[in-house]
């Protein structure tokens, strides 16, 4: 008897483990037609009524925005929530939210998961509501023509802001050891081999980035993801990519930089401690160092990325947001009114940027916004913003972003990760993202070509 | 009228109404949260996705076996269950060894303090597995160490160590809780049985030894149960190391292939290999039981 019961306990035990586990799987409702009220060119009009508007962001601050355009809106009200980061939790509830068709009207998504929530049809095509077009021409050129796919006329994003790159450097210590700032990536191998002699690093391959890479293969011209005649061509290991690959593994076999987590404090404390003497980074990466990195101040400067080719301006890209307007919203056109006005008039701008950091996607907002003109003193009162809106300006715009990009981040950082412990290299790991996003963009029966 | 003869039919049924009325509001729990997500998950895990076109809206159409053919053929996932059945052997002989001995030590007079004990050694349980990994993430990651000797001398964050430090987070976690199972087994062991011993000559090493451990074998194997089940779902403290390692790939425990592949979104991949999953948990912990019961159980 005793043992009967025991017995069943265990069982019992493992049934609800079970079951624990299956109801970690589930998601959400089934998929249904979820209204199919696409709002298309010609079918963007104005409510004719008071209406309220649901809009989530994780950009810190951005209550402020909303509230200016609410004291001055009262027949378009914003209700704003700030939620988690994207990839900490934010595009799941999306996914699950358009599966179930209860998203907000107004949502936050990063230029390079625009694609896949094309995919998962949950966007609104806005290009044909009339706040677009008037604000459309106002947006850097690569930046608005990220959100078509391709489409003519399309808009499925208003871009937020963007993040052109450039590189940090330790001015002081670049200066007493004689050697000059890396113009051109040779020069930077170059002054990596002396930094290494001086006993510092020139900086670091952050193994848990693979965006960062991305945006260095974009600097190349790389072409990861082309649509034609409905299929998909995938090449991440094309030679642009594969010739970057080539050099950051070179640095890494001569043990010329750290191979350590990005934008965590193991970077940020080699940073402040003078071990590190460079960090390629984003336009949103200036305050994210003043604040992580104190100790250094009034010590850094910010100059134009290394080009492959001498003379060139071509930046890479990393980061970047869109404001969309979900399929699910029954205002498009005063959702694509409000979005347009909170990521492209010079007020709004300098909200958001004052709060949250953010880089403009307007060209007007780079010049003229008064906090993007003044010096900074955390580097030596260098105007470093005029350095990020040349970078804006030599982004190459035909890259394009593939469907399924947190499996092939995810992929490439297991690769990269492979690849800096020696049990590969970073050619394998574009292999073998390369082999996973084909088979993941065929299970999402997709069609890609050979 | 007069009382009726007490029927045993009559009684029964009125024994079945007022069962169901006490079982209703677990059964409707039970239906609700585990019943239909289970066979809602299942469900999913027989869809397929088609869709037309380079952004056509997608259908979910059956797919039969499709979703159970991927996972077979899946590296990763295998990989993955490879990698768990290795970090059982690291993590849980050595946990419930020191369980065993916290729970003998605690239960014989030799210590002194036994609340402060208690408590002391079952406290990190409190500590959510996250903040757990987050703490000791802290202190292996070679910048951030406050004991940089160690960090130097050992890549605990490399490829070959770093399922050691994963490792030593959960038994730092999980030892105290297996721990107070068996004391409280040890508890129940009446008092006599072990005057009797002591009457007998029997010294604390014996009675633990002779006495003890046997009667407390049942516990022992409910903690390896819960041991198995709670390896083979490992992810909190695998997903935070990856954000200090770059040794932890994207795959590296089941759960954690589970958790990519339904972030890409694809659900029905995901819940055929939670499927899978929940079925190699079923049959390990069925074996594991068959295997220890006759000398647990006796």
């Amino acid at each position: 008897m005793r043992t009967a019961r025991r017995r069943r306990t265990g069982a019992a035990v493992a049934l609800v483990s079970t079951a624990l586990l299956l109801t970690a799987a589930c998601g959400s409702s089934d998929d249904s037609d979820g209204g199919g009220g696409s709002a298309d060119a010609g079918s963007c009009q104005p409510a004719g009524k008071p209406v309220t508007l649901t809009f989530t962001s994780w950009v810190p601050g951005m209550q402020a925005t909303v509230d200016l355009w609410n004291k001055n809106n009262p027949d378009i009200q914003v209700d704003y929530k700030e939620v988690v980061g994207g990839n900490q939790g934010t595009y799941q509830a999306y996914s699950n939210q358009i599966k179930a068709g209860k998203t907000p009207d107004v949502g936050m998504i990063e230029f390079d998961n625009l694609p896949s929530f094309r995919l998962q049809d949950g966007l609104t095509n806005v290009g044909g509501c009339q706040p677009v077009q008037d604000a459309e021409g106002k947006y850097v050129d690569w930046a608005i023509s990220q959100t078509s796919f391709g489409e003519d006329g399309a808009v499925y994003g208003i871009p937020m802001d963007i993040g052109p790159m450039a590189i940090y450097y330790r001015k002081d210590l670049f200066d007493k050891a004689g050697i000059p700032v890396p113009t051109t990536w040779d020069e930077y191998y170059d002054a990596a081999k002396k930094i290494k002699a001086e006993g510092g690093v020139i900086g670091d391959f952050p193994t848990d980035q693979p965006a960062w890479f991305t945006s260095l293969a974009w600097q190349n011209g790389a072409r990861w993801f082309s649509v034609d005649d409905d299929s998909w061509t995938v090449s991440l290991d094309d030679d642009a990519t594969q010739q970057v690959a080539d050099y950051w593994q070179k640095l890494i076999d001569e043990d010329l930089v750290d191979t350590i987590p990005g934008l965590g404090d193991p970077q940020w404390k080699a940073l402040d401690s003078g071990q590190e003497w460079s960090i390629i980074g984003a336009a949103w990466t200036t305050k994210l160092l003043e604040s992580s990195a104190p100790k250094t101040a009034g010590k850094w400067a910010v100059a134009p990325m290394p080009q492959w080719t001498a003379g060139d301006n071509a930046a890479g890209n990393w980061g970047g947001s869109t404001a969309v307007v979900f399929k699910d919203s029954k205002y498009p056109y005063e959702a694509s009114e409000f979005a347009t006005w909170a990521f492209s008039n010079l007020d709004a701008l300098a909200l958001n940027n004052k709060n949250g950091g953010q880089y403009p996607a307007t060209t007007e907002g780079q010049e003229q916004l008064p906090a993007l003109t003044e010096g900074l003193p955390y580097y030596g009162d260098q105007k470093v913003w005029e350095v990020f809106a040349q970078a804006a300006a030599g982004v190459d715009p035909s890259f394009q972003w593939g469907p399924t990009m947190t499996d092939t981040y995810a992929a490439l950082a297991d690769g990269i990760g492979k690849a800096v412990n020696g049990q590969g290299t970073l050619d394998d790991a574009l292999t073998a993202a390369q082999a996973k996003t084909i088979e993941t963009m065929k299970a999402q029966s997709l069609t890609v070509s050979d | 009228m007069t009382a009726l003869p007490w029927t045993r039919g009559h009684s029964t049924r009125r024994h079945h109404r007022a069962a169901i009325g006490f079982l209703a509001p677990f059964l409707v729990a039970f239906a609700l949260f585990y019943v239909l997500p289970i066979g809602y998950a299942v469900y999913q895990s027989f869809l397929k996705i088609e869709r037309e076109g380079t952004f056509g809206r997608a259908h979910d159409v059956w797919g039969g076996l499709s979703q159970y053919a991927e996972v077979v053929h899946d590296s990763d996932f295998w990989d993955s269950l490879v990698n768990v059945g290795q970090f059982f052997l690291v993590s849980v002989p050595l946990q419930l060894v020191l369980a065993l001995v916290f729970a003998l030590l605690l239960d014989s007079p030799v210590l002194r303090a036994h609340r402060f004990f208690r408590l002391a050694l079952f406290a990190p349980y409190a500590v959510p597995g996250v903040i757990a990994a987050l703490m000791w993430g802290f202190l292996y990651s070679p910048g951030t160490t406050p004991i940089p000797g160690i960090a130097d001398r050992f890549d605990l964050l490399g490829p070959d160590l770093v399922m050691v430090a994963i490792a030593s987070v959960v038994n730092w976690v999980y030892t105290g809780y297996n721990m107070l199972i068996i004391y409280s087994a040890l508890t129940a062991i009446p008092a006599e049985v072990i005057e009797a011993a002591t009457v007998d000559g029997a010294g604390q090493v014996r009675i633990a030894w002779s006495i003890k451990i046997p009667h407390v074998t049942p516990a022992l194997v409910l903690t390896g149960v819960f041991s198995i089940i709670g390896t083979l779902q490992l992810f909190n403290e695998p997903q935070i190391f990856r954000t200090i390692s770059s040794a932890v790939s994207s795959t590296y425990t089941p759960n954690m292939v589970v958790y990519a592949t339904s972030s890409i979104p694809n659900y029905h991949l995901a819940a055929a290999y939670s499927v899978v999953l929940a079925l190699i948990t079923c049959a390990l912990s069925f074996v594991f039981l068959k295997a220890t019961q006759r000398r647990a159980f006796q």
